[in-house]
């Protein structure tokens, strides 16, 4: 890869990185804390880059004026596939930038939700502490879960909980109201499901905040259990800033 | 641009700048009809997959080859010589714990630790920089304790484990290495025309290079959370000792830099913390873009002995180290 061309792949790569944190959809693949580390890196991949294309334009006009031959004389071939100039795999560099602009990939969804056979993170088996006061509580997606089927649901009982997640279709019929949990980033997802009764069919990947109350079922203790939430009200609403929890 | 002037004299050839920017205009003019192709939900999963390890990555990698590059150009390398010990037996140790302190790409560690012998150091003390460099400076070791929260004990398992690997290698080597087998060169990888333009393209070099392969790892996380069904996945990571074989198998195949490792490990939630660790030990110390470094650079006869022996010695303290703190 020639030298001029490793410069505006740098530039596209900060500048990609730039796009998404400019904005808020660099939530839909890592933590908010990532924000000043991303505008960082990405402002000196396009400094490198501005820099380094300088400098090829330069050494073109001086071997022009020269009329020596446009070559590298500061690298070699160490073992690594470099052509004239550069590592090969830094194509690849591309693949991301094409993705961003190009795919603009959005937050996990009911795809992801539906592929994950386990429901939650494992939460410890110690009794849970009472739900927070109001009515409706307002409850994670995950904490419901964890509550429900690792606590045999006994903070949940005679209590008006609210949540808000997005719909996965139930292939048994229904929909479950999901929402992913991101330990780093969305490559460590984990999602959360609760089987929704009583409610209108939707669209997969529709976000709703629901109103409802725990009913028993679904089983208890175990990583694949999906407890049971009777709904009183649902509204649809727009995916949150951060659609993760 | 700069479409280099000579090229008429030369006769025309299509260069890399005409690939890309035929590329680029192919991709513009046909982003309607290639959204449409991705507009399917286990691709569209996968591409989120993807550009969120490389995007959270990414800043690791670009601080790594900041400060790698600033050693390269402004840490002579007499110094390396006067701050290790005479005795070679001791110089490994200690060449070992200095890459905790010194953040090197595991791409350039290879070419140091070929300048470090070039200039008089010992092989073995330099070898053990060359393993423990890029497995526990303080970005790698920052970006797992990122990638593991609520894991601390994930970092100290890394760091016990890495150093150990690469002093023992060390001392192996120092008992049963040949130096025929070392042919070392000297260190003109990237040497600018001043110490700013030195760092300039090292930088430049090692994040092209380390971000391909991040690339290559955060493209094949995202197939196997798309493409692999999670019960054959989670067969797999039921068995203690395969999880361990099959996850310090695949560091070795995707070649992922060290800074970005630990979010690819971080992926595969289906693993126990053991394997990921073989993964996080393994990937900075043995992996294919490395020994074709290694024997690009020492010999081809050097990577066919140092390269498995350092496998099966990682594998080994990864099993006992995470048999000890992470279970």
């Amino acid at each position: 890869m020639r030298r001029d061309v490793q410069a505006i792949v740098l530039i596209l790569v900060g500048g990609a990185v730039l796009r998404i944190t400019i904005g808020d959809t660099f939530l839909n693949y890592v933590q908010e804390p990532m924000r000043p580390w991303l505008l960082l890196s990405g402002g000196i991949l396009v400094v490198l880059g501005v820099l380094a294309l300088i400098d090829s334009i330069r050494k073109g006009r001086a071997a022009d004026d020269e009329h020596t031959p446009h070559d590298e004389p500061h690298e070699h071939d160490d073992g690594h596939g470099h052509g004239a100039g550069g590592p090969r795999a830094a194509w690849l560099l591309l693949l991301p930038v094409l993705a961003i602009f190009l795919i603009a990939p959005p937050a996990l969804g009911a795809y992801a939700a539906a592929r994950d056979v386990n429901n939650s993170a494992p939460t410890s088996e110690a009794k849970a502490p009472p739900l927070p006061p109001g009515d409706p509580a307002q409850v994670t997606v995950a904490e419901y879960v964890g509550r429900a089927v690792w606590d045999d649901g006994l903070t949940l009982v005679d209590r008006t909980v609210e949540m808000t997640g997005f719909v996965t279709p139930d292939p048994e019929g229904g929909w479950w109201i999901s929402r992913m949990a991101v330990a780093c980033c969305a490559a460590d997802a984990i999602a959360s499901k609760v089987k929704v009764l009583n409610a209108p069919d939707l669209p997969a990947d529709t976000w709703v905040t629901i109103t409802g109350r725990w009913v028993p079922g679904g089983g208890t203790k175990t990583d694949t259990a999906i407890p049971l939430i009777e709904v009183i009200d649902l509204v649809e609403v727009p995916q949150p800033r951060n659609p993760y929890e | 641009m700069s479409a280099s002037p000579t090229r008429e004299s030369k006769g025309y050839r299509p260069g890399s700048l005409e690939i890309l920017a035929i590329g680029l205009v192919v991709l513009i003019v046909g982003q309607r009809w290639l959204v449409g192709l991705f507009d399917d939900p286990a691709l569209q999963t996968g591409a989120t997959i993807f550009v969120s390890i490389v995007v959270q990555a990414l800043p690791f990698l670009v601080l790594g080859v900041v400060l790698s590059g600033a050693i390269a150009a402004f840490v002579p390398a007499s110094f390396w010589k006067k701050a290790l010990p005479k005795n070679p037996a001791l110089a490994v140790p200690v060449a070992g714990a200095a890459g905790a302190v010194l953040p090197g790409c595991e791409c350039a560690s290879v070419p140091v630790a070929n300048g470090l012998m070039s200039r008089g150091v010992a092989p073995a003390a330099a070898l053990a920089f060359l393993l423990s460099a890029p497995a526990i400076n303080p970005i790698v070791l920052a970006s797992t304790f990122v990638a593991f929260p609520g894991e601390p004990m994930m970092v100290v398992a890394r760091f016990i484990a890495s150093l150990a690997t690469a002093v023992i290698m060390g001392w192996l080597w120092l008992r049963f290495g040949k130096a025929k087998w070392l042919r070392i060169g000297p260190r003109d990888h990237l040497v600018g025309s001043s110490s700013w333009h030195t760092f300039r393209l090292t930088a430049t070099h090692d994040f092209l290079h380390a971000g391909g392969f991040l690339v290559i790892g955060g493209l094949f996380a995202a197939a196997l959370n798309v493409v692999v069904p999670q019960e054959w996945l989670l067969a797999v990571a039921d068995q203690p000792i395969l999880s361990v074989l099959v996850l310090a198998g695949l560091a070795v195949l995707l070649s992922i830099c060290s800074e970005a490792d630990a979010f690819v490990a971080a992926s595969l939630t289906e693993f126990s913390l053991t394997a990921k660790l073989a993964f996080l030990v393994v990937g900075p110390m043995v992996d294919l873009k490395l020994i074709s470094l290694q024997a690009g650079t020492f010999s081809g006869k050097f990577a066919t002995r140092f390269a498995p022996a350092t496998f099966v010695l990682a594998v080994i303290f990864s099993l006992l180290v995470g048999w000890w703190l992470l279970t």
